[in-house]
């Protein structure tokens, strides 16, 4: 996996050209491929059919078709958002930090979020059983989310407010107020839970794993929107996140801002992750290990945009097995990426140790 | 002296740590096209004296001009187009390769979004070649030994195109063979530039000036057999020594003398 230092122009055009090729494919037949799996039996050319007549301008009306549009595509489409989300968020994190542990719920977000979730769980949701049912799945699909934003936001705040602005010791105040605010919110959440029902426990769990099953092409519109802008502003300040990479006195002397960018970029990745972790749970390692596979993929390089499809595609494809594992229910996606992950980081150690 | 313009000029420069002044009333003066080197012994605030050059710390007193602009008047951007900094910072688990590290010298060059033009890599690889690095451009840069990493580091400047190249202690670890080659290669360009270093025999011969600083204070600027006299060499940095001018650039040449206790000034032992 290491990289031959010797490779010629042509070697380097070859491996190139078989990369975009292949990223090229797998992207397009990810999401076909990945709507013939889950509970009923869709074949491949019914989805393409499907997709093809949906695109003509045709509605989808026969049951494979709506089960192919409305419940798999969206479901498809976020978990390529929160892959992609994720993985760029984690790129940059490691890179502005020069931190290669650096990962989207470093800064407390995560904890942030399932206080968030646990306290609309366990204050609306009982009271919820004194309203009526209608109330109920409204605060269920709204509330949660919501509550899950507003606790992220708030660690962030809590993380961004502490850090301070000298360049110096930075990056040490930001991980270490990170995981105080963690185990802060940690012991809130569980002295909230403590004191509910085990029903509010269960969801909690539930939702603090993660899943695109809650997945709509309405509620698509948010987590668009933030990931694509994001993006954008990331790939506008490229070069000066890349030049972080050479220390942050060396960063300064080629006319970078250090600790402003260093805070631009830690509340773009928050709110990044704070409305995934909103709408799809927590998702851990995709936001830690995508970055990492793609620096041994192309060492030296920002392959910002490849490492954003590459946690996108692999995204999709967890999604698939979590539908498709277990025959009777759908397995949560954070115990897949957390076993993928950390069997990839023994992976990594063992070949580190070797070379 | 007035006739020739000053690249760089500060005045009465002080910087304090509470009541503790690192930095006391320097004053330094560059014309355009010179070589600057700052010697003293270690904690006389050199690398304090450089980062107030290269604005990384704000001086608590005292004026710094660049090529007749105050410095603080530079946004981050134009100020890194006129000013590059060589140093020792380069962190771990740097995955970059030779090549990737000297390109990052065009970031004060390029606006948001622009693509790295062939004009640009032609810059990198001529860099690349000024250092002699050319064979080595795509081997990773942990991967270098330290005289070529310097070289790396002096080449992503030159990509930086700066009118003043400072660098701090660029010759630390290296072995003599590198430290000469080093000094020669920025001599050979022709750039105004601010160095500090602790070999005084090397920075007796190949700097035109020389600052010498003790405990935050300047304690002579000048030529340097103006500067490296054996009385002030005596008192600054506590050794006995003999100066003689150089049998090749008659530059103060500077043998030390050992035992320093049992030995007083212009005894032979």
């Amino acid at each position: 996996m290491m990289r031959s230092p010797g490779l010629s122009a042509s070697e380097r055009l070859w491996r190139g050209l078989l990369l975009v090729t292949g990223f090229g494919v797998l992207s397009l037949m990810t999401p076909l491929l990945a709507a013939s799996f889950g509970a009923a039996h869709i074949d491949f050319n019914q989805v393409v059919d499907v997709v093809l007549a949906t695109l003509g301008g045709e509605r989808p009306s026969s049951v494979t078709a709506r089960i192919v549009m409305e419940l798999r595509m969206p479901r498809i489409v976020l978990a390529f958002i929160a892959g992609f989300g994720l993985a760029i968020a984690g790129a940059v994190l490691q890179t502005v930090t020069r931190n290669p542990l650096a990962d989207p719920y470093l800064f407390g977000i995560s904890s942030g979020a399932s206080f968030g979730a646990v306290v609309v769980l366990t204050l609306f949701g009982g009271a919820g059983a004194l309203s009526n049912a209608l109330s109920i799945s409204w605060l269920g699909s709204v509330s949660l989310p919501m509550g899950a934003f507003i606790g992220a936001s708030l660690a962030v705040l809590m993380v961004l407010a502490l850090c301070g602005r000298a360049m110096s010791t930075q990056i040490e105040r930001m991980l270490l107020s990170g995981v105080a605010i963690s185990f802060m919110f940690g012991a809130l959440t569980s002295l909230l839970l403590y004191f509910s029902g085990p029903q509010a426990a269960a969801s909690v769990l539930f939702w603090s794993l993660g899943s695109f099953a809650k997945a709509s092409w309405s509620g698509l519109g948010l987590p668009l929107l933030v990931v694509a802008g994001a993006t954008v502003i990331i790939l506008l300040f490229k070069r000066q996140i890349v030049a972080m990479k050479a220390g942050d006195e060396t960063a300064h002397t080629l006319g970078i801002d250090v600790q402003r960018l260093r805070l631009a970029m830690l509340l773009l990745c928050s709110l990044i992750t704070a409305v995934l972790v909103a709408n799809c749970g927590g998702i851990g390692f995709v936001g830690l290990m995508i970055p990492h596979m793609v620096r041994l993929l192309l060492p030296g390089r920002f392959a910002l945009l490849t490492t954003g499809l590459v946690g996108g595609l692999f995204m999709i494809w967890v999604d698939v097995l979590a539908r498709c594992l277990l025959s009777y229910q759908e397995l949560p996606i954070g115990i897949i990426t957390a076993v993928i992950g950390s069997v990839f980081f023994l992976f990594i150690l063992g070949s580190k140790r070797r070379g | 002296m007035t006739s020739i313009p000053m690249a760089l000029s500060a005045q009465h420069l002080s910087w304090r740590v509470g009541e503790r002044a690192i930095l006391a009333d320097v004053s330094v003066e560059l014309p355009q096209g010179q070589m600057l080197g700052i010697i003293g012994p270690n904690g006389a605030g050199k690398s304090t004296l450089l980062r107030c050059l290269y604005r990384y710390l704000t001086p608590s007193q005292g004026d710094i001009t660049l090529f007749g602009r105050a410095v603080s008047d530079f946004s981050a951007r134009s100020f890194a187009q006129q000013v590059a900094v060589v140093l020792q910072d380069t962190p771990h688990h740097f995955d970059m390769t030779t090549a990737q590290l000297v390109a990052l010298g065009l970031t004060p060059h390029k606006g948001a979004f622009s693509l790295t033009s062939d004009q640009d890599k032609h810059e990198v690889r001529r860099a690349l070649a000024t250092v002699g690095l050319t064979a080595l451009a795509d081997q990773g840069y942990e991967q270098l030994s330290g005289g070529e990493k310097q070289r790396a580091l002096i080449a992503r400047a030159i990509v930086q195109k700066p009118k003043l190249l400072i660098l701090d202690e660029p010759t630390n670890h290296l072995d003599i063979r590198y430290q000469i080659q080093i000094l020669e290669l920025l001599r050979s360009l022709e750039m105004t530039v601010v160095i500090s270093i602790h070999d005084l025999n090397l920075a007796s011969a190949l700097c035109d000036q020389l600052l010498l600083l003790d405990q935050g204070h300047a304690v002579a600027q000048g030529r340097p057999n103006e500067v490296l006299t054996e009385q002030r060499i005596a008192e600054v940095f506590e050794v006995c020594c003999q100066v003689s001018p150089h049998p090749q650039h008659g530059n103060p040449q500077i043998n030390y003398f050992y035992g320093y206790h049992n030995v007083t000034q212009g005894e032979t032992p």
